[in-house]
C-alpha cells in the first residue's frame, strides 16, 4: 500500500492579494485581479496582466529581506507564499531540517537580468553590473526562498514552463512515498518579466481585454504573476506532529503531448493521458470528480484541446469546471500551485469559483461554472497544468 | 540530519550512456587518449547530425538541441530501447543561446520586431520536449534547473520512479551550452570555475529488464547546506569506495571538498574529471559518465587520479560521485559495479 500524502499547509500570492483569505474573498465576490501593468516599463502595457500590487521595495520591507533577494521578484513572491504554508503547517526549524524544498520557475531572475542586460553588453561586460546577471538562473530564486524559510534538507527546482509548479508537487510526493523525506514544501513562483510578456506577444496569444477561457470568442491569455506553496506530508508525520490535513493528494500524473513546442495536439493526447493516469493512480472513476480547475488559458488552441481531452475522459457529461485565470492572469510556472491552493479552498469552503467573462460555449455542453460561482460540497478536485513542449501534469486533491 | 538509507523496491541500472563535450563526441576515446586544453573556455566538439536530424530541422536548432538529440539517440540505440518510459533532463541554463539572442534583440531593437522562434525555444524544458516530440514519447517528461545539481535532481527523480516501479526505464540527460558571451559573464559570476566548457550527456536507466548493464545506481542524495561532517558520514557509509569529485584545481571550488574529505578517517582514492571535461552547470553529468565507464571497464585511467599516494585499486567495486554547487548544494551518488556488467 503506497503511503498517503496529505497537504498540511498552503500559501498563495497573486493579483488577488496576499494569502488565502484575500484570495477566497476575491473569488467569492467575483473580483478579478487582472488590470494594468505598472511595475515594468513596456510598450506592451496596454495588454492587461494579473500583477501583484506590491512592488519589490514594499515586498522586501514586508518580508524583512535585503539585497540581492530584494531585487529578485520571483523569490520575494515565493517567500511570502511559502511562509504562509509553513505557518499553517506549524513547521518548526527542526521539522524544516528534514524537509525537502522544491520550487518551480522558468522566469527565475529574468526580470532583474533584463534591467541590467543592456548596460552590461553596451559596456562589453566591463562593468560591475555584469555580476548582477548571476541571479538569472532559476536555482537562485529557489535558494533565496529556501534560505529565508529555514535550513531544508534538500532543495531543487523544476522548470517545465507553465507546469513547473505541478511537477514540483509530483517530485515532492514521490520523495515522501519513497520515504526519502516525510515533509516537502512544494510549489512554484513566477514574476512578470518584459522577456516573457514580449515572448508571448511574438506568439500573438495575448488578449488585449480580460481573458475569456472556454468562450467561443476567446482571444488569448493575460499573463500574471505570483506564487503558491503546499506543505506535503506523510500521514504518519502529520499524525505525529498532531496537525490536521487540509486535503490529500490522492493522484497525480505527468504526460507529454509530444506534438509541438507551443501548440497542443487536436485530440489533447498529453492532457488526456495526464488526467486519466492521475485518475487511475487515485483509483477513481471519472464521475467521482466534483470540480476540474482547468488549465484554461484562454488561447484558442489550449481551451479547445483541453475540452477535447476532458470529453475523452468524461464523455459529454462534463463535471463542473472553470478556469480561474480571469481572476489571477496566467501565472505560468506558478499556476499549478496557485490553482492547487484555489482547489484546496474550493474543498474547504464548498465553493467552486466561476469562470469569469464567459458567454458562449465552444461546443455543445461545454459550459463552465459561471456567474458568482457555485456553493456545493467539493470532495474531489482535478487540477490541470499544461506547459510549453506539451509538458502536461494533473494533480488530484481530496477532502480528508 | 538523519542519513538514513532509503530502500527502494526495485534496483536501478545504467544501461547505456553517450556524451558530447570538449572530448571527442559520442566516443570513449578520452579514456585512452584525452584531449588537453590550455584555454580558459573550450566549446564542445559537435558530432555530425547526419542521419539523425534532417538538414532542414537542424538549421532551426540551436547547438544544445542538436547535441541533446544526438546523445539521446546514441544512448537509446545502444540500449536497444526505441521509446523510453520517461524523459528527465537537467539543465542549469536551458536554451541560453536563444535566450541571449532574444534578450539582445530586446535591448537593441526594442519590443516591436522580436522573433517568435527564439522565444519558443528559449525555455529550459525545450530540450526534453524536443526529444519527446522526435521520439513521440508520451511518457513522464520533466526538467530540473538548479545550478550545479540540475543533473543529480533529474537522476534522483528517475531513481525514485524506477525504484518504485512507476517506470521501467528513463532517459536521464544533462545539457548546458555556454555561448562566448556567457563564458565571459561566468568568469565574473562563477569565480570557482576553472576551464569552462559545455556538456551534453544522456543515460538510459532501467530496472534491469531491458538493455545491457553498465553499472548500478545504488542511491542518489541531495543535501542543502550540509555540515562537512554530514557529507563525510554519507561517504563513510561505503567503505573502500573510490570518490569521483568535482575538484577542478581552483581553490575557491576545491576548498569545499577539502573540508568534507578532511573529516574522513581513511584517505580514499580521489578521482577528478573537470580537468578533462571543464566546468559548467551540467559538469557533474560527465563525472557520472566517466565513473560509469570506469566501473564498466574495471580500470581507472591514471590521468583521473588526484592523489599521489599509493592508490592501486585492487578490487574496484564502487564509485561515489561527490559534487557541490558553490558549496551550498551537494549531491552524493553511489554507483556499484555489478556482476552483469558488460552482459
Amino acid at each position: 500500500m503506497a503511503k498517503r500524502v496529505f497537504v498540511t499547509g498552503a500559501g498563495i500570492v497573486s493579483a488577488l492579494g496576499i494569502g488565502k483569505g484575500a484570495t477566497l474573498q476575491a473569488l467569492q465576490n467575483g473580483v478579478s485581479g487582472v488590470g494594468k501593468l505598472t511595475h515594468i516599463e513596456s510598450e506592451l502595457s496596454s495588454f492587461p496582466v494579473g500583477e501583484v500590487q506590491m512592488d519589490n521595495a514594499q515586498l522586501s520591507r514586508m518580508l524583512g529581506v535585503e539585497y540581492p533577494v530584494s531585487e529578485v521578484r520571483t523569490a520575494l513572491l515565493a517567500i511570502a507564499a511559502a511562509r504562509e504554508a509553513v505557518d499553517e503547517a506549524n513547521l518548526t526549524d527542526k521539522d524544516i531540517r528534514k524537509c525537502a524544498f522544491i520550487s518551480g520557475t522558468t522566469v527565475g531572475g529574468m526580470d532583474k537580468t533584463e534591467r541590467h542586460f543592456k548596460n552590461v553588453i553596451d559596456a562589453d561586460l566591463a562593468t560591475d553590473e555584469t555580476r548582477e546577471l548571476k541571479y538569472n538562473d532559476c536555482g537562485y530564486s529557489t535558494e533565496m526562498t529556501a534560505d529565508a524559510i529555514g535550513k531544508f534538507e534538500m532543495v531543487t527546482t523544476s522548470s517545465t514552463a507553465c507546469s513547473s509548479a505541478a511537477n514540483a508537487v509530483i517530485l515532492g510526493a514521490n520523495l515522501i512515498r519513497a520515504g526519502v523525506v516525510d515533509i516537502a514544501l512544494v510549489g512554484g513562483s513566477e514574476a512578470l518579466s518584459k522577456f516573457h510578456i514580449n515572448g508571448f506577444n511574438t506568439l500573438m496569444i495575448l488578449d488585449s481585454e480580460r481573458c475569456r477561457p472556454f468562450d467561443r470568442d476567446r482571444a488569448g491569455i493575460n499573463l500574471g504573476e505570483g506564487a503558491g506553496f503546499l506543505v506535503l506530508e506523510s500521514e504518519e508525520s502529520a499524525a505525529h506532529r498532531k496537525v490536521s490535513p487540509i486535503g490529500e493528494l490522492i493522484g497525480y500524473a505527468n504526460a507529454c503531448d509530444a506534438f509541438h513546442q507551443t501548440a497542443t495536439s487536436e485530440t489533447g493526447e498529453g492532457a488526456f493521458r495526464s488526467m486519466s493516469n492521475a485518475l487511475a493512480m487515485a483509483n477513481l472513476a471519472p464521475e467521482a470528480v466534483d470540480y476540474v480547475n482547468a488549465h484554461g488559458t484562454g488561447t484558442p488552441n489550449n481551451d479547445e484541446t483541453e475540452l477535447a481531452a476532458m470529453k475523452r475522459v468524461w464523455g459529454d457529461k462534463l463535471p463542473f469546471f472553470s478556469s480561474t485565470k480571469p481572476f489571477t492572469g496566467h501565472t505560468t510556472s506558478a499556476s499549478g500551485s496557485i490553482e492547487s491552493v484555489i482547489s484546496l479552498l474550493a474543498i474547504k469552503h464548498g465553493f467552486i469559483p466561476p469562470n469569469l467573462g464567459w458567454s458562449n460555449p465552444i461546443s455543445a455542453g461545454a459550459e463552465p461554472v459561471t456567474g458568482g460561482g457555485r456553493n456545493s460540497e467539493v470532495k474531489i478536485v482535478v487540477n490541470n497544468s499544461f506547459g510549453f513542449g506539451g509538458n502536461d501534469s494533473t494533480l488530484i486533491f481530496a477532502k480528508v | 540530519m538523519q542519513c538514513k538509507e532509503v530502500m527502494m523496491e526495485r534496483r536501478c541500472f545504467v544501461s547505456a550512456l553517450a556524451q558530447v563535450s570538449c572530448q571527442l563526441p559520442l566516443s570513449d576515446e578520452w579514456f585512452d587518449s584525452p584531449c588537453r586544453y590550455e584555454e580558459g573556455y573550450v566549446r564542445a566538439q559537435d558530432p555530425s547530425v547526419k542521419g539523425i536530424i534532417s538538414p532542414m530541422e537542424a538549421r532551426r536548432m540551436s547547438k544544445i538541441l542538436k547535441r541533446a538529440v544526438c546523445t539521446a539517440h546514441a544512448a537509446l540505440e545502444t540500449a536497444g530501447v526505441e521509446v523510453p518510459d520517461a524523459i528527465i533532463t537537467g539543465s542549469g541554463m536551458g536554451c541560453i543561446d536563444n535566450t541571449e539572442k532574444f534578450l539582445t534583440d530586446l535591448s537593441r531593437y526594442g519590443e516591436s520586431c522580436l522573433k517568435p522562434t527564439l522565444f519558443m525555444q528559449s525555455t529550459h524544458n525545450t530540450v526534453s520536449s524536443l526529444v519527446a516530440i522526435m521520439l513521440k514519447c508520451h511518457g513522464y517528461n520533466n526538467t530540473y534547473s538548479h545550478l550545479g545539481i540540475s543533473f543529480e535532481s533529474a537522476l534522483l527523480d528517475a531513481w525514485l520512479q524506477i525504484g518504485s516501479g512507476a517506470v521501467r526505464n528513463a532517459l536521464v540527460s544533462a545539457h548546458d551550452e555556454v555561448t562566448p558571451l556567457m563564458s565571459r559573464v561566468m568568469r565574473q559570476t562563477h569565480p570557482e570555475y576553472s576551464f569552462i566548457s559545455e556538456c551534453s550527456m544522456s543515460a538510459l536507466l532501467t530496472d534491469g529488464n531491458c538493455g545491457g548493464v553498465v553499472c548500478e545506481v545504488e542511491s542518489v542524495r541531495l543535501l542543502n547546506r550540509p555540515e562537512p561532517e554530514e557529507v563525510a558520514e554519507l561517504l563513510a557509509q561505503v567503505p573502500d569506495s573510490v570518490i569521483m569529485t568535482g575538484i577542478n584545481g581552483n581553490p575557491i571550488n576545491d576548498s569545499h571538498y577539502e573540508k568534507v574529505l578532511g573529516k574522513l578517517c581513511n584517505a580514499p582514492l580521489l578521482l577528478g574529471y573537470r580537468h578533462l571535461f571543464g566546468d559548467n552547470f551540467s559538469s557533474s553529468a560527465l563525472g557520472f559518465y566517466a565513473a560509469c565507464r570506469i566501473l564498466e571497464r574495471g580500470t581507472v585511467p591514471q590521468f583521473m587520479k588526484l592523489c599521489k599516494q599509493n592508490n592501486k585499486v585492487e578490487d574496484l567495486e564502487r564509485i561515489t560521485l561527490l559534487n557541490h554547487s558553490e558549496g551550498s548544494q551537494w549531491s552524493v551518488v553511489k554507483l556499484k559495479r555489478c556482476e552483469r556488467c558488460g552482459s
